[in-house]
C-alpha cells in the first residue's frame, strides 16, 4: 500500500482548508463524532477513546425526511429533499467505525437503492487510524476486523514519534484526495509504520462466527434462548448506538394543514412494539424473542443475504446497556455451545 | 399599501356543560367578542391532558384558553377539582422551560356568565396581540419545513 | 456477601417467593440479575456499582405471573415500590423486599465519585422492608454536585434563556426512549408516545418532537418522580433530565408539601384533589 507522511502541524492545516472549502470534516471526540467548525476545541489526540455515539448519523441520520407534500385544491404536490450539499470528511475514524460504511451500504442498495444513504456514503471520505484504546468491551477480533483493519477506509492513519502520522492509500478514492492535497505530504515508507503497529494491543479473539453462525442455523427453537435478555429494558440504546444498526420507521407528519413530509426515523428490533401488527398481534412479544432476533440478523441473516456480518465489535451496545448485557459474552457462549 | 396587522390564533379548550353553553349564551344575548378565537368542546376540563395544549402550540395557536365550570359545580362531581390541580403543575412545568405561560390562560365561566366569556376572551385575546405571535414555539416547526 | 447469600438461598428453598431480582457483579460494574434458582444466591452482591433501579421490573407482566418476587432495593427504590403500592400497580404482598442499608452508588463507572443524588438522600436507611441487609462501604467519594442550586440557577434566568437552554438539550433527544424505560414509573401499557390515532407525540427526533415529548414526560411524572435519576443515567445522549424531573418533584413539595413513595398509605397527588387547592392563577 502506499505511504505518505503528513505532520500534525499540516494535518490541522489541511482540517482548516477543508473547512473552509465546506466540507463537513468530522472526528472523534468525547462528545461523539463532531463537526469540527462547530468544535473548534477539537484536538486530535492518538489516544482519543471510541466516541460514545458511532458516525453512521451523517450518512443515516436519525430523522430525514423522504419528500415534502403540498395539498392542492384537487390533488397532491410532492417536493424533493435536496442533498446535493452534503460533502463529509470523517477523520481519525475507528476501524470498528470505518469498516461500518461496506456494511450499511449492502442493505441500502439491496432491493432498493437507497438515495439518501448513498448521495451521502458518495460523497464522504473516511480515514480512519489505527486504534490503541481498545478496552475490556471491544471484540473487532472476533467479527474479522482489527484495530489495525483497513475496511471501509479511503486513507489509513497510522501515528508515529514526533507529531507526525503515516498514511496508507487504500481506495482510488483515497489516491484522488492524497493527490489533490499533495502539497501537505511528503513521501513514505512503511519501516516506521510497521512497527507501530506490530505493537498494537488487539482483544483477545472470543469466538468463530462461523461456528456461532452454524449454531444459529440449527438452533432457532433451542432452550438456549428461554429467559435470554430477561433483565433488558427495550429501550433501544443498543441499536440506535451501534454503528451498523439499520433499521427505520416511515411516518407522515404534518407541518401545517395543506403541508407535511414523509420522515425516515431509527427504529429498534428490541423495542415491545417493533412486530406489532396492524391486527394487534405481536410475533415476537417477549423480550427473549426480540434478543434471539438481534443476534441472529447480526450474525446468521445477514452474512446469508450479504455475506457480512452485521458487527463491527465496538462493543457500544454493551458499554451503554443500561443492564450490561453483553452480546460478546453471549455470543461467546454460542460458540461454546457448539 | 397598508400593512398585514397581526391577529393572533387562539385555541380555547371548554367544557361542554358550562363554558360552552356560556359561549352559546354570549351569543344569543347577541354579545360580541372577538373572532380569533376556536372553541374545542370537552366534556369536562378533567379531560384535558396538557399534551393537548402543546398541540394547539405546535400546530400555531398564539394563545391557548381553557376554562371550565367553577368548582363545586361540575357536572361531573369533581373533574374540574383534578384539572386544576394538574394546572397547578402544568403551568409551573412551562414557566421553568420558559415557555412563555402568560399564553396560557385558565378560567371559570359557568352556563350563565355570557358576558364573563365575552371578558375573558377579549382580555385574552387583546394581551394576545400586544405579546406578538408565539414565534419561539412555531420556528421549532421550520426545521423541516419545504426548502423551495 | 454470607447475609444476602443466606437470605436468598433461604427465601429460595423455603418457596416463599417465586423469584428473586437482585445484582450480580459483571466486569468493574453490576448488573440486573433475575433467578428462580436457590443454587445462585452465592452470586448476588450489594455494593457501590448497584445502581440500577430494580422497581422498574415490578411492573412487567412476564416477570411477576408466577407469584411473589423478592427485591435486593435500596432505599431510592423503595420509595419507587412505594409510589406503585400507592398507585395499585402491586400490592405490598406481591413484594418480598429485601431493603439495603445504603451508603451511596455510583452512576459513572469510570469516576471515583458517588451519584449526586445520594448526597442529599434522606432514605440511606429505608422505611419499609421485609429484611435489612448491609452493603459494602463505598470505596467512592460523596458528590459535590448540588442539583437544587442547579435548578435554582435555571429559574433564575430569562423566559428566553431558559427555552435556549432547554431547546439545546432537547436537540441531542433521539427519541430511543431508554427514559421511558428505565422508569419505573412510566408503565402505562400504551405509552401516549406510541398512540398513532391521534398522534399526540411525535415519534420523529426533531426539535418540535422532543420539546412535545420531554415536556410530557416531565408533566406526567409530576408529583410522581422519586428521583433515583435512572432517567438521565441511562439517556445515551446525556441530557439532564433530573433538572426538569427534580424541579417538578421540588414543586410537588412546595405547593402540596408531598413527595412520592414516601407513606404508602397516602393518596396521590395528581390522582386526587383538594377543594381547597389554590387558584390565583385562574381568572
Amino acid at each position: 500500500m502506499e505511504e505518505k507522511i503528513i505532520t500534525k502541524e499540516n494535518l490541522i492545516k489541511l482540517s482548516t482548508d477543508l473547512v473552509n472549502e465546506g466540507f463537513n470534516v468530522i472526528a472523534p471526540s468525547e462528545k461523539g463524532y463532531t463537526l469540527l467548525q462547530t468544535d473548534p476545541l477539537l484536538s486530535l489526540s492518538d489516544s482519543q477513546p471510541l466516541p460514545k455515539s458511532p458516525f453512521k448519523g451523517y450518512l443515516f441520520p436519525k430523522t430525514e425526511p423522504l419528500f415534502y407534500y403540498k395539498k392542492g385544491q384537487h390533488d397532491y404536490e410532492f417536493v424533493d429533499v435536496n442533498l446535493q450539499n452534503v460533502k463529509n470528511i470523517f477523520l481519525a475514524a475507528k476501524p470498528c467505525d470505518a469498516a461500518s460504511v461496506n456494511i450499511l451500504s449492502k442493505v441500502f442498495n439491496w432491493d432498493y437503492k437507497d438515495e439518501f444513504f448513498d448521495i451521502r456514503a458518495d460523497n464522504s471520505l473516511v480515514i480512519s487510524m489505527a486504534c490503541s484504546t481498545s478496552d475490556e468491551y471491544c471484540f473487532c477480533t472476533s467479527v474479522g476486523l482489527s484495530p489495525v483493519s483497513t475496511k471501509g477506509a479511503d486513507l489509513f492513519m497510522i501515528p508515529l514519534a514526533g507529531d507526525k502520522y503515516a498514511i496508507r492509500i487504500v481506495t482510488d478514492k483515497g489516491k484522488s484526495f492524497a493527490e489533490k492535497y499533495s502539497k501537505y505530504f511528503s513521501d513514505g515508507n512503511s519501516v516506521e509504520s510497521e512497527k507501530v503497529l506490530a505493537g498494537i494491543k488487539a482483544p483477545e479473539q472470543s469466538f468463530d462466527t462461523a461456528k456461532v453462525k452454524d449454531w444459529l442455523d440449527k438452533n432457532f427453537e433451542s432452550e438456549f434462548w428461554n429467559g435470554i435478555a430477561a433483565t433488558c429494558l427495550a429501550c433501544g440504546q443498543c441499536a440506535f448506538s451501534c454503528p451498523v444498526c439499520h433499521c427505520f420507521d416511515i411516518v407522515d407528519e404534518d407541518y401545517s394543514y395543506k403541508e407535511g413530509r414523509r420522515m425516515k426515523n431509527w427504529d429498534a428490533c428490541q423495542f415491545g412494539l417493533f412486530t406489532e401488527h396492524a391486527s394487534g398481534h405481536n410475533p415476537r412479544d417477549n423480550q427473549a424473542k426480540r434478543y434471539r432476533q438481534r443476534i441472529s440478523h447480526k450474525f446468521k441473516y445477514y452474512k446469508d443475504k450479504f455475506d457480512e456480518v452485521l458487527c463491527t465489535g465496538c462493543g457500544r451496545c454493551t458499554r451503554g446497556c443500561p443492564v450490561s448485557i453483553d452480546i460478546k459474552e453471549i455470543v461467546t457462549e454460542i460458540n461454546n455451545l457448539n | 399599501m397598508s400593512e398585514q396587522k397581526f391577529e393572533p390564533h387562539i385555541i380555547a379548550f371548554v367544557c361542554n356543560w358550562c363554558t360552552y353553553t356560556g359561549a352559546d349564551l354570549a351569543g344569543t344575548s347577541r354579545l360580541k367578542y372577538q373572532p380569533n378565537v376556536k372553541l374545542i368542546k370537552l366534556p369536562c376540563t378533567g379531560r384535558i391532558d396538557p399534551v393537548m395544549i402543546i398541540k394547539a402550540f405546535e400546530k400555531g395557536a398564539d394563545g391557548v384558553l381553557v376554562s371550565g365550570c367553577h368548582p363545586g359545580d361540575c357536572h361531573y362531581n369533581a373533574g374540574n377539582f383534578h384539572a386544576r390541580r394538574r394546572w397547578i403543575m402544568f403551568h409551573q412545568l412551562m414557566d421553568y422551560i420558559g415557555i412563555d405561560s402568560s399564553r396560557l390562560h385558565f378560567s371559570w365561566v359557568s352556563a350563565s356568565e355570557g358576558r364573563k366569556f365575552v371578558d375573558v376572551v377579549n382580555g385574552f385575546t387583546d394581551k394576545v396581540r400586544a405579546k406578538g405571535p408565539f414565534v419561539k414555539y412555531q420556528e421549532l416547526n421550520k426545521e423541516y419545513a419545504i426548502n423551495e | 456477601m454470607n447475609n444476602l447469600s443466606q437470605i436468598i438461598s433461604e427465601l429460595l428453598t423455603g418457596g416463599k417467593v417465586t423469584k428473586v431480582i437482585g445484582y450480580v457483579k459483571s466486569g468493574s460494574r453490576s448488573k440486573p440479575f433475575i433467578s428462580s434458582k436457590a443454587e445462585d444466591a452465592g452470586k448476588f452482591i450489594m455494593d457501590e456499582t448497584c445502581v440500577n433501579n430494580l422497581a422498574v421490573y415490578l411492573t412487567k407482566d412476564e416477570i411477576m405471573k408466577q407469584g411473589k418476587v423478592a427485591v435486593v432495593a435500596k432505599g431510592c427504590d423503595i420509595r419507587a415500590i412505594v409510589a406503585l403500592i400507592q398507585e395499585n400497580q402491586i400490592k405490598r404482598d406481591d413484594v418480598y423486599i429485601i431493603g439495603v442499608n445504603c451508603q451511596g452508588v455510583k452512576e459513572n463507572f469510570d469516576s471515583n465519585v458517588l451519584a449526586a443524588k445520594c448526597t442529599p438522600c434522606k432514605v440511606k436507611t429505608p422505611a419499609v422492608y421485609d429484611v435489612l441487609i448491609e452493603m459494602e462501604k463505598p470505596k467512592s467519594e460523596p458528590s459535590k454536585e448540588n442539583k437544587k442550586e442547579e435548578i435554582e440557577k435555571i429559574s433564575a434566568m430569562t423566559d428566553a434563556e431558559r427555552f435556549e437552554f432547554f431547546e439545546k438539550e432537547f436537540e441531542k433527544c433521539i427519541k430511543c426512549y431508554a427514559c421511558r424505560q428505565a422508569c419505573p414509573l412510566c408503565y402505562c401499557e400504551q405509552c401516549i408516545a406510541d398512540k398513532s390515532v391521534p398522534r399526540w407525540i411525535e415519534s420523529s427526533a426533531t426539535k418540535r418532537g422532543n420539546m412535545a415529548w420531554n415536556i410530557i414526560r416531565a408533566f406526567h411524572l409530576s408529583g410522581r418522580c422519586i428521583g433515583c435519576n435512572e432517567c438521565e443515567r441511562v439517556c445515551p445522549q446525556d441530557i439532564p433530565l433530573s433538572l426538569l424531573n427534580k424541579k417538578m418533584s421540588m414543586v410537588a413539595f412546595d405547593e402540596f408539601g408531598y413527595e412520592a413513595g414516601m407513606d404508602m398509605d397516602a393518596p396521590t397527588l395528581t390522582g386526587n384533589y383538594d377543594i381547597k387547592d389554590k387558584e390565583d392563577f385562574i381568572q
